[in-house]
């Protein structure tokens, strides 16, 4: 399967997976009684995370900006998604860089993973944009920082919970990789 | 000159980055103003018919409760009916009374309201701004600003519509405040906290007022929905010390988690209305 064929049926599926079941689950842990946020794990920033290493900053930056345009119109947020989407795409190089021992170039037809990165990096990689994603998008949907506390309860729940979704993922289809080849 | 190709080459991506962030400011900025693009919202027709399929799944495992809310309806629907078909015990006959009066003699003129109803397809309560999305749309005479209430209670007001579908800006939204009274004719504005999607807020009504916990609060006829559909009921009272007025807080009486069918209302005195107190303004 090409890479590009391949990381467009990611985006289908993670985008489904997005879209159909976890924005229809609205998690409220213990919100009855402690006024605890009702939240949604957003889990889509996966796809830009797993984009193979060779893709350019710019290619980056545009196919964030699409997925989150994508992300807007099923959530009527027109533009909230895609700012955080755009951030996290013009920050993963950067990030990449620092954690990987070789230059990026290095990994010819290769897309950060747990088989070339090992656990503890992609998991530090992927909670690190995740965490900024979330930060951003929630400053803006809420648009005050008023509640600040209310604000942070609900970025740290969020991530936690997406970052569960994204092992779980990972535990999914890394297995299937290692299978086949 | 070839510096400046050398200078763009070399800050390209950062340019770029901050070009679309700019983008997304804007669309942001122009959908708080409430005049958004209709395409990016999920009114869009491809969106719209995604949401409509997952729903075509979905719909079955809510039957159950779907009967149960309509039978409630219609028994509701029943007694008010009743009100309408008084027995006349002297001629042994149901006899209709006409309340509502349209002949230009009597000064009670009713404004017209069409109902209309309408499935969701698609509905949220985590956001900061809810939308339901429903599939009917300017086909179906479907515009923007009409409100739309569910048989227990308000939903909100019509923001986006495509042809076949429209997106409803729902009543827990903190950009959305809906005109209400109480059971003795105080008025004052519901409005949402923001976090949790079973309260509800009544800011600044009067001490003296008499309100207990269970009352109903009502819409009004100031506000785009029609008059005296629920709103919800009051389920704590607090007195705020800084400027003794009290803050109600109630229940909508509408689920906002399991909304399956609407009714979208058109007002057809709404124009005209508008165009009036608009000149109104414009005298000022």
């Amino acid at each position: 399967m090409s890479t590009f064929v391949k990381n467009l049926l990611r985006f289908c599926i993670i985008m489904a997976l997005q879209v159909l079941i976890l924005n229809k689950i609205t998690l409220r842990w213990w919100s009855q009684p402690a006024g605890f946020p009702v939240f949604i794990p957003y889990v889509y920033p996966l796809f830009l995370l797993l984009l193979p290493f060779e893709v350019p900053v710019w290619g980056l930056l545009i196919i964030g900006f699409l997925t989150g345009l994508t992300m807007d119109s099923f959530a009527n947020t027109a533009g909230i998604h895609a700012c955080a989407t755009v951030l996290v795409a013009y920050l993963r190089t950067n990030v990449l860089n620092a954690l990987m021992p070789k230059n990026l170039s290095e990994y010819p037809n290769q897309s950060p993973g747990v088989k070339n990165m090992g656990w503890m990096p992609f998991l530090v990689y992927s909670s690190f944009l995740i965490l900024l994603h979330h930060t951003v998008y929630f400053s803006i949907e809420l648009w005050s920082f008023v509640n600040i506390g209310y604000l942070l309860l609900k970025i740290i729940a969020s991530t936690l919970t997406s970052m569960l979704f994204i092992v779980a993922y990972l535990l999914l289809f890394t297995r299937q990789v290692n299978a086949r080849s | 000159m070839r510096n400046f190709i050398l200078f763009i080459r070399r800050f390209f991506n950062l340019i770029l980055f901050l070009g679309l962030e700019i983008v997304c400011i804007v669309l942001i900025a122009r959908t708080n103003n409430m005049q958004g693009n209709d395409v990016m919202s999920s009114a869009n027709t491809v969106v719209g018919l995604m949401y409509q399929k997952q729903n075509d799944v979905v719909y079955y495992f809510g039957l159950r409760r779907m009967n149960d809310s309509l039978i409630n309806e219609n028994a509701f629907l029943r007694q008010r009916l009743a009100k309408y078909n008084m027995y006349d015990t002297l001629k042994d006959s149901a006899v209709h009374q006409v309340v509502q009066q349209k002949d230009s003699s009597h000064v009670v003129k009713y404004a017209d309201y069409t109902y209309r109803t309408a499935k969701v397809v698609n509905n949220s309560v985590s956001a900061a701004n809810n939308y339901v999305t429903i599939n009917r749309g300017s086909a179906d005479g479907i515009g923007k600003g009409m409100a739309v209430i569910s048989g227990s209670g308000i939903v909100g007001k019509v923001e986006h519509v495509s042809a076949h579908f429209a997106s409803v800006l729902s009543v827990l939204s903190v950009k959305q405040k809906v005109s209400a009274k109480i059971k003795d004719g105080t008025t004052g504005y519901v409005e949402w906290e923001g976090n949790r999607p079973d309260v509800l807020l009544m800011k600044d009504i009067p001490q003296q007022v008499k309100v207990k916990k269970g009352d109903s609060i009502y819409t009004t006829s100031y506000s785009f929905f029609p008059q005296d559909v629920l709103i919800g009921t009051v389920y704590e009272i607090a007195l705020i010390k800084k400027n003794s007025l009290l803050l109600l807080r109630l229940r909508p009486s509408t689920n906002f988690r399991n909304l399956q069918y609407v009714y979208v209302v058109e007002n057809k005195m709404l124009g005209e209305r508008q165009q009036l107190e608009d000149s109104v303004k414009a005298k000022k």
